[in-house]
């Protein structure tokens, strides 16, 4: 009960929240200089056909009206067309976002899975060699840019010894895809039953979530050990220790305590490599929706950018709903 | 082990039964780039069965440095570097992490101050409660949870059943400071250490809580150190009363000797300043505290800055904790005179 009026109230503030990102970024995306119309019909353009451009563009009217026109547009759906693919830009979201989805998922899962042992291990013995490992990742692994590491990753795994597909693309070119179900290529391959289209797309996923995991990892293992180690060291297991509790229960409730900042952690960096992982994604040609907002900022393509940051935003609305879940199961000092 | 507690005062046909002994225990934090800390100074103190000795002194005197020594666990970064804790027969110092994790909670147990910032904030009281019984008792989910249910009202929590469930946030200081006591005395330990459990809790509550903390070890003739900065709550709650000062003992002495016949000028110190009589305090305060040499307290005595007694040979030898009469054992080389 409490929890369903919890997820109501933040469902409520959640179109004030969305529509305050929405005009933040329409600003943002006006004040970029650069002229569609002229990009889009070339330097021999006279100024009467930029003039007539911009009147079907709608570039003509006041910026509040056109501001006003977007929002009327996007309340039946429509956000709008990129000149340069010269589709909706809904459809080309609905294409690219999962994929970008499924690139982020799997290189966060892998972030995790080294990150939180390493964290944990490192914590448990602070001066042991998995803590120097673990200090030494973090350093590491916070200095190193992503896309030189997928360059290397590149070089070691295809050029080298050629264990997976060229980073072309999400799927070998002579394969044909798996009918679009949830637009993410490796359930669609196994919706379908198709094996083949299957072990192409993992392996094209791969190093770009590899290269995603590896950087990543950082900050969780950071997180996780200096979370657990103040939770190891906190007054109430440090009671624990004094009411002579065994070891394993002492950690079992330093970890529970320990895990809203790794939960924390983990979905701000979900919400983040959304967009943050678009040089991965050029690196792989990925074509996910990271290259493609990029593409619409450097062409004055206003409305692939709009769109992108309306979806990740409300992606990250959600993922941010799913942590406040995961408190409130955690945290009775929230629940109750 | 009987010579060392003949030697500080225990009638001779009482010196087997001694519940806890410590012997020339010594703690020290670590200062970057520099000599040790030295939080307790070779420290003797001995408690015998069914008795409350009164610890009292100044915040940062060592009190709660020596309550978590005792239990082998000094507060980091502080380490043990010297001493024994015998109970049981056992040196507690020398034991594995495996075997002091048998004794803590189950036969020595303490009760900690700010009780709410101890317990687990993620846990329900009841399941803190029942696992203590499960660890160290070897019940079942079960019994141990009707164990805990019957803990909580002995400490006389209202509604036990309601508060079993609760989480440590929906205490009150009162009851969560009651819950701290229930685990502290859930297995009957023969051993009670108290640390400033009663400060920051209103009067009335306070005196409960003495009141139950007395009965029930009274009720399982356990020995109890009963810390605190309140010298007064010692006079009608402990069976002796020790002073601590720099990690020293200073007097200590059965409490109507203690009370009757204080012998340590900063005894008398702490007394005025209990008893808000600003005339004592300004005797027994030196009037140039200021212009006084810093003493190396390695040799000389810890008090001598502060000591309107002091003369030079304070500065240069450390007194003995010397018994001036039977049981009364004072640290100092001019203490105060009596018939
Ligand atoms: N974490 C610490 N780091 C350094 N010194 C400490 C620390 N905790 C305590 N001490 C030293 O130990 C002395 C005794 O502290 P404590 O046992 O907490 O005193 P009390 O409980 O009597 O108030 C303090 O004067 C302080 O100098
Ligand atoms: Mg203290």
């Amino acid at each position: 009960m409490r929890i369903i009026l919890y997820i109501g109230r933040r469902l409520l503030f959640i179109v004030p929240q969305l529509l305050g990102i929405v005009l933040v970024s329409f600003l943002l995306v006006k004040s970029i200089p650069g002229d569609p119309a002229v990009l889009m019909l070339g330097p021999t353009a006279t100024p009467d056909a930029i003039a007539s451009l911009h009147r079907k563009l709608g570039l003509d009217h006041s910026l509040p009206v056109q501001f006003w026109i977007y929002l009327k547009n996007l309340a039946h759906g429509d956000l709008g067309t990129s000149w340069q693919t010269t589709r909706p830009v809904l459809e080309d979201l609905i294409q690219r976002f999962p994929a970008t989805l499924e690139l982020v998922s799997l290189g966060l899962l892998l972030a995790v899975l080294i990150g939180v042992p390493l964290g944990l291990a490192s914590a448990f013995n602070e001066r042991g060699w998995l803590a120097g490992i673990a200090n030494f990742y973090g350093l590491g692994a916070g200095s190193l840019p992503d896309f030189w590491l997928a360059l290397v990753l590149i070089f070691i795994f295809y050029t080298t010894l050629q264990w997976v597909p060229a980073p072309l693309g999400r799927i070998d070119l002579t394969i044909v895809p798996p009918p679009p179900v949830t637009g993410v290529l490796t359930v669609d391959a196994l919706l379908a039953g198709d094996w083949q289209a299957f072990r192409s797309a993992a392996g094209h996923l791969v190093l770009p979530a590899l290269t995603l995991g590896l950087i990543n990892a950082g900050p969780i293992l950071k997180m996780t050990q200096s979370s657990m180690e103040k939770m190891l060291q906190s007054d109430f297991s440090r009671y624990e220790v004094l009411c002579g509790m065994p070891r394993r229960l002492v950690v079992r409730h330093a970890l529970r305590n320990a895990l809203p900042s790794v939960v924390t952690i983990i979905s701000v960096l979900y919400g983040f490599l959304i967009g943050g992982a678009v040089l991965v994604e050029i690196v792989f040609s990925w074509g996910g929706a990271g290259q493609y907002a990029v593409q619409g900022v450097l062409n004055s393509d206003f409305y692939p950018v709009l769109g992108f940051v309306l979806f990740s935003a409300i992606f990250s609305l959600f993922v941010y709903l799913v942590v406040d879940l995961i408190y409130f199961a955690i945290d009775p000092r929230i629940s109750h | 082990m009987p010579a060392f507690a003949q030697s500080i005062g225990l009638p001779p046909q009482n010196s087997a039964a001694v519940a806890l002994l410590v012997e020339r225990l010594r703690v020290e934090f670590p200062v970057l780039r520099g000599k040790p800390k030295v939080a307790i100074r070779d420290l003797d103190i001995s408690i015998r069965p069914g008795e409350i000795l009164g610890l009292v002194g100044e915040s940062g005197a060592g009190k709660t440095t020596l309550a978590r020594a005792i239990l082998n666990l000094p507060p980091a970064p502080g380490r043990i570097t010297a001493g024994v804790v015998q109970f049981d027969g056992v040196d507690l110092l020398r034991l594995s992490e495996g075997e002091l994790q048998r004794i803590r909670g189950r036969d020595i147990s303490m009760v900690v101050p700010n009780p709410r910032g101890e317990l687990n904030p993620l846990v329900p009281v009841g399941v803190q409660l029942a696992s203590i019984a499960q660890v160290h008792l070897d019940k079942d989910r079960h019994s141990a949870r009707a164990m805990a249910l019957e803990m909580l009202q002995a400490v006389q929590i209202p509604d036990p059943e309601r508060r079993m469930r609760a989480y440590p946030h929906e205490l009150s200081g009162g009851m969560a400071q009651r819950v701290v006591i229930a685990i502290a005395l859930m297995c009957s330990p023969r051993f009670i250490i108290s640390d400033d459990a009663t400060s920051g809790l209103d009067v009335t509550v306070q005196a409960q809580i003495l009141e139950l903390l007395r009965h029930l070890v009274r009720k399982q003739s356990s020995a109890m150190l009963f810390i605190t900065r309140d010298i007064g709550i010692t006079a009608h709650f402990c069976d002796r009363v020790a002073v601590i000062y720099r990690g020293e003992i200073m007097e200590i002495a059965p409490r109507e000797s203690f009370f009757l016949a204080p012998r340590h000028p900063y005894t008398m110190l702490l007394l005025a300043a209990f008893l808000h009589n600003p005339q004592l305090r300004r005797a027994w305060t030196p009037p140039d505290a200021s212009v006084r040499a810093n003493v190396d307290t390695e040799i000389g005595c810890a008090y001598t800055d502060r000591c309107p007694r002091a003369r030079k040979i304070c500065q240069t030898t450390k007194p003995l904790l010397a018994e001036r009469i039977s049981g009364h054992f004072v640290r100092c080389h001019f203490p105060l005179e009596r018939e």
